[in-house]
């Protein structure tokens, strides 16, 4: 058979495989579109066969196309939406950190070491601190927290509004959580720098309240938004150290098979953390600095830090799981 | 076909058994992308926020206007490339300028996590600065892989073309069977010849068909033509005349 015949014989159904093809794609409602797994079964048959005869370019190519947007065309799914997103914070999410507990006590591990340091270490010598805060950042809180002032002036003025200061809390701090997913691709060193120089900094802060401004205003405003910021931080930690780890130690894969299944699982990590983050600056910006009684702050923030914690630890779970 | 080391197509099998072609897009071309896209991304906060800044001025305030245009940063500084690679064309506007697209390394189209994994690992490849892990990673992989594709197994590759190619060239030769018995890949390469010819110089289409000397008994003009009429006399099987180059 010759090129020619081979063409002439199967050009017809080519071109109604490419007019089918050319009308899914654009979203229109295309008749008799169950025969387009058999055009296109048939069409790689074809591909296959030219490619062994050697057709030669035109017909090859022609083909290799028709294979390609087919195999698209077939494999598109549809993502699910907002229903795949609640099924993965609702059951994914949880389960994927639970999965990781020894990852996830290490980073904790690494951020929580700094903070309590810097917390202890300040009373006796508060060199530390300052140098880590630097003159801008120890004026900060001071305007924030110190006596006679409070962080929802401090922030109006800086941010004019709630939702400016929601906008920003979104803006740096996801953005900082993103960052230390993408450090971990370094072997995971990025996203252990990051994790420590942030717990240094928090520990700094809060220690440096201690030390010269109001604790309790700086407690009032943190604890409302600390449990899922922070823990969102430990985690977004864990998608960067998983990344790095299948990276150093891809175990029964090769390196690049490992990371794209390390990937995989980081991502579900990642995804959460970040919409963690966000929900905390929901709260940053719109509870947090609103003034109210001591108490108050105090119980939401306990109910935060208790509802953050069951979240992490029962959804999702699985019977066999206990 | 005798699998060619040198060109940038990726085979790869699919699902039902057929082996495609991808047509791996290089570091040049994706530069030059990268290049429109941030002339798009500037246009874009520009225009932003003129539009924010007009907004603030009349109806809803300065500070406002600000957490609005840090949102939009923030959106776009993410998501920009996201949020076109899950759209029909799986492109930018720079890479479909290019010519370019994102499919996944299996041949199918980009999903969302994986988008989203490329993405976000833009930023390792960025460091130290001007994509420098990025260019190196692409040049050392064979599909031509950043660190964020090698993660979300996806590779960047040429858009299909328009299916209906050009119009065919007639060439008015008579055909003519070879003297010898040619086998598989003689025929094949035969057959290029006359499909990728026109669009060759009369001296190079000649410098080829001087290779088939033993078989043509002839050179320049004249091997040619001889050269032309056994590839038309392949193609048509030994019948008709002219044929579709």
């Amino acid at each position: 058979m010759t090129p020619k015949q081979f063409e002439n014989d199967h050009g017809p159904s080519w071109q109604r495989l490419e007019g089918m093809i050319e009308q899914v794609e654009k979203a229109k409602p295309v008749a008799n579109v169950d025969e387009l797994p058999k055009l296109f079964r048939q069409a790689c048959h074809d591909l296959s066969l030219a490619q062994h005869r050697m057709f030669g370019r035109a017909i090859v190519e022609r083909l290799n196309t028709l294979a390609i947007s087919g195999f698209r065309v077939l494999e598109r799914r549809s993502s699910g939406g907002w229903e795949r997103l609640w099924q993965m914070m609702m059951q994914d999410f949880p389960r994927a950190v639970r999965a990781e507990s020894r990852l996830f006590w290490f980073c904790s591990a690494v951020f929580w070491l700094p903070f309590f340091a810097f917390l202890i270490i300040t009373p006796f010598d508060p060199e530390w601190t300052m140098s880590m805060l630097g003159t801008e950042g120890m004026i900060s809180m001071e305007g924030m927290y110190g006596e006679g002032t409070n962080p929802r002036e401090y922030m109006r003025g800086e941010y004019g509004s709630d939702f400016g200061m929601f906008a920003f809390y979104i803006w740096n701090n996801v953005s900082i959580n993103l960052r230390t997913f993408a450090g971990g691709l370094l072997g995971g060193v990025g996203s252990l720098v990051i994790l420590l120089f942030n717990g240094a900094y928090f520990g700094s802060a809060a220690a440096y309240v201690n030390h010269a401004c109001n604790p309790e205003t700086f407690y009032c405003f943190v604890i409302g938004h600390g449990a899922p910021e922070l823990l969102g931080i430990v985690i977004s930690g864990m998608a960067g150290m998983r990344l790095g780890l299948s990276f150093v130690k891809p175990g029964a894969y090769d390196r690049k098979t490992a990371l794209v299944l390390g990937g995989r699982k980081a991502m579900i990590l990642i995804t959460g953390a970040a919409l963690m983050t966000a929900f905390a600056a929901i709260i940053e910006g719109f509870w947090s600095a609103t003034p109210m009684e001591p108490w108050i702050k105090y119980t939401f923030g306990g109910c935060m830090w208790t509802a953050t914690i069951c979240y992490l630890l029962l959804c999702g779970r699985e019977r066999h799981e206990a | 076909m005798p699998t060619a080391l040198a060109d940038t197509l990726e085979s790869v099998e699919l699902a039902d058994g057929v082996q495609i072609h991808l047509r791996v897009a290089g570091p040049a071309a994706r530069s030059v992308a990268w290049l429109i896209d941030i002339l798009i991304f500037i246009a874009i906060i520009f225009i932003l926020s003129m539009v924010i800044g007009l907004l603030s001025s009349l109806l809803i305030g300065e500070e406002v206007g600000n957490g609005l245009l840090m949102l939009a940063m923030f959106i776009l500084n993410w998501f920009y490339n996201v949020f076109f690679e899950m759209s029909a064309k799986a492109a930018t506007p720079g890479q479909r300028h290019m010519g370019l697209k994102v499919v996944s390394v299996s041949g199918g189209p980009v999903r969302l996590p994986q988008s989203m994994i490329r993405n976000v690992l833009r930023v390792v490849d960025f460091m130290p600065g001007a994509y420098l892990f990025g260019l190196t990673c692409c040049l050392c992989t064979s599909r031509f892989q950043r660190l964020g594709d090698l993660v979300a197994d996806t590779v960047v590759v040429y858009a299909d073309k328009p299916m209906h190619e050009g119009s065919a060239i007639q060439v008015n030769a008579d055909p003519m069977p070879p003297p010898l018995p040619l086998n598989r890949e003689e025929q094949a390469a035969m057959l290029q010849f006359l499909e990728r010819s026109p669009r060759w110089s009369d001296a190079r289409k000649m410098e080829l068909s001087d290779v088939l000397e033993p078989l043509t008994k002839r050179r320049g003009m004249g091997g040619l033509l001889d050269t032309v009429r056994m590839a038309l006399w392949l193609q048509t099987g030994g019948g008709g005349k002219g044929g579709r180059a």
